[in-house]
């Protein structure tokens, strides 16, 4: 489980998250959705450290950090017990697909090299590149390299894995096949936070949605609910404005 | 005027034994300036507190003055510095034991360093944001992020710098004939003393420089190839 309490922080004057409350059970798959500047990326960084929260307290299992004086310790311990997909897949540039799952595994988990090395081919497997695993990032594309990224949050076992808005830097032919691995995955009973524009994607996969706006979550709920009948306004006018028939009709 | 083409390639054949001297003072500056540099840029890019200001002002000081100068300061004030501590100390050592080459070695590491820690600095920056960023979210601490991920791209990136380092500092290293070292210079000068044929003899030395640094640039045409195969995708 994990749990947020009162999470803060402000870049400068600009105060971006004013006081999370947000726990997720174990294996529940929460999307959180809402408008740019709404903090939501922010709030999934701060969940491993990336962003330093002003105040607040993180809890995950047994563990945890209290946000106003976190010792290096707990944020490396924090990191260890969460993973992170990006949005720009940041991929370790130099080291083939092989090499970048195989990394945590033994630079961190301290895992033999040979065990490593078995352990990081199946997870290849499972995200169908078994064929690439000599490839460099340079040599994959976007979706690829998405894949690869999913399979070295994977390979740390972690209690939860964040992603950053995963396809959001994709073609829109790749994206399929990334929101197919997650939804893979998903199944498997992985916690999963996700940050993403992808409503039909959103509405299927997760078992939780958060709605944010302006520092602060609007409303949260099972996604049938939140999505046929929002109950606050902000939410309303979100979700119209985002409905691509509405959009896209000339 | 008449060219002595024999005496060009005799002086030429004469050179060669100063080579390997040339080429250790390179190699000496250029190793030990690497590490230096190193050290310097991550502290200053990672404003290290205490170490930063002295970081930097290693830097604006030893750039801010002739590789000459560094030459002559740690030739003249070294002796005196360690005869000093050895004379308190109780010591037997005595400056005099040090070869000439020694004084060289240490005060270009320190111009080397100075120059290389922008080199270095430069490659860094030149490393993704998120790349630090993956590193921390798969558990790695600073120490093995920089080790295994940084740095390897930082070097990949600052190679075009760092081979004309290289270059730079073998051509400087000719200035180690001012306290007594002979490299390819000097040597061009003994050889021209028999004869007065200075113009032949430093074509000769010309032409040697320029096959080595011909040398050093093919090397690191290969040294590229090598640590940027990862780029050759170029899809990203």
């Amino acid at each position: 489980m994990i749990k947020l309490t009162q999470i803060r922080k402000s870049f400068g004057r600009n105060e971006v998250l004013k006081g999370i409350d947000l726990t997720v059970e174990k294996g529940e798959v929460v999307a959180i959705l809402g408008p740019s500047g709404s903090g939501k990326t922010t709030l999934l960084r701060c969940i491993n450290y990336l962003e330093k929260p002003n105040e607040g307290r993180i809890v995950i299992d047994d563990f945890s950090v209290q946000c106003r004086r976190p010792d290096k310790k707990a944020i490396h311990t924090l990191r260890q017990k969460t993973a992170m997909v990006f949005q720009q897949y940041n991929l370790f540039k130099h080291k083939t697909a092989l090499e970048n799952v195989m990394e945590g595994l033994f630079v961190v988990k301290k895992i033999s090299k040979d065990e490593a090395r078995i352990r990081s081919i199946e997870l290849l497997e499972k995200v169908g590149l078994g064929n690439k695993l000599d490839s460099y990032p340079s040599e994959l594309s976007g979706g690829q390299q998405q894949r690869v990224g999913i399979a070295r949050a994977l390979a740390l076992n972690p209690e939860v894995i964040l992603f950053d808005e995963p396809t959001s830097a994709l073609d829109p032919e790749l994206v399929g096949e990334v929101l197919a691995v997650i939804r893979k995955i998903a199944k498997e009973g992985i916690t999963m936070i996700i940050v993403t524009h992808e409503m039909g994607f959103a509405q299927d996969v997760a078992s939780h949605v958060v709605f944010m706006d302006e520092g602060v979550i609007v409303e949260q709920g099972k996604p049938n609910e939140l999505f046929t009948s929002p109950k606050e306004e902000r939410t309303k006018q979100f979700l119209k404005r985002i409905t691509p028939e509405a959009a896209y009709s000339i | 005027m008449k060219l002595d083409f024999g005496f060009i390639w005799t002086a030429f054949i004469a050179l060669l034994p100063a080579v390997p001297t040339a080429l250790a003072i390179t190699a000496v500056s250029v190793f030990c300036g690497l590490i230096i540099g190193t050290a310097v840029a991550v502290i200053r890019l990672y404003k290290v507190p205490v170490l930063y200001p002295i970081a930097s002002a290693y830097v604006t000081v030893i750039r801010g003055t002739p590789m000459l100068t560094h030459l002559f300061i740690i030739y003249f004030g070294l002796p005196m510095l360690i005869d000093g501590a050895t004379d308190s100390l109780g010591l037997s050592f005595r400056s005099v034991s040090i070869p000439m080459i020694g004084f060289a070695y240490i005060s270009f590491s320190i111009t080397a360093g100075a120059y290389m820690s922008e080199v270095v600095r430069s490659g860094l920056l030149a490393v993704n944001r998120g790349q630090i960023e993956a590193a921390y979210s798969i558990g790695m601490t600073t120490f093995q992020a920089m080790r295994r991920i940084i740095l390897p791209q930082a070097f990949a990136a600052s190679l075009p710098n760092l081979s004309n380092m290289v270059i730079g500092m073998l051509h400087g290293s000719t200035l180690a004939f001012t306290v007594s070292v002979v490299e390819i210079n000097a040597k061009a000068q003994i050889v021209a003393t028999t004869n007065w044929k200075f113009f032949e003899a430093y074509l000769a030395a010309a032409l040697l420089f320029w096959g080595l640094t011909f040398l050093i640039e093919r090397l690191t045409a290969l040294a590229e190839r090598r640590f940027n195969l990862y780029n050759r995708g170029g899809v990203s």
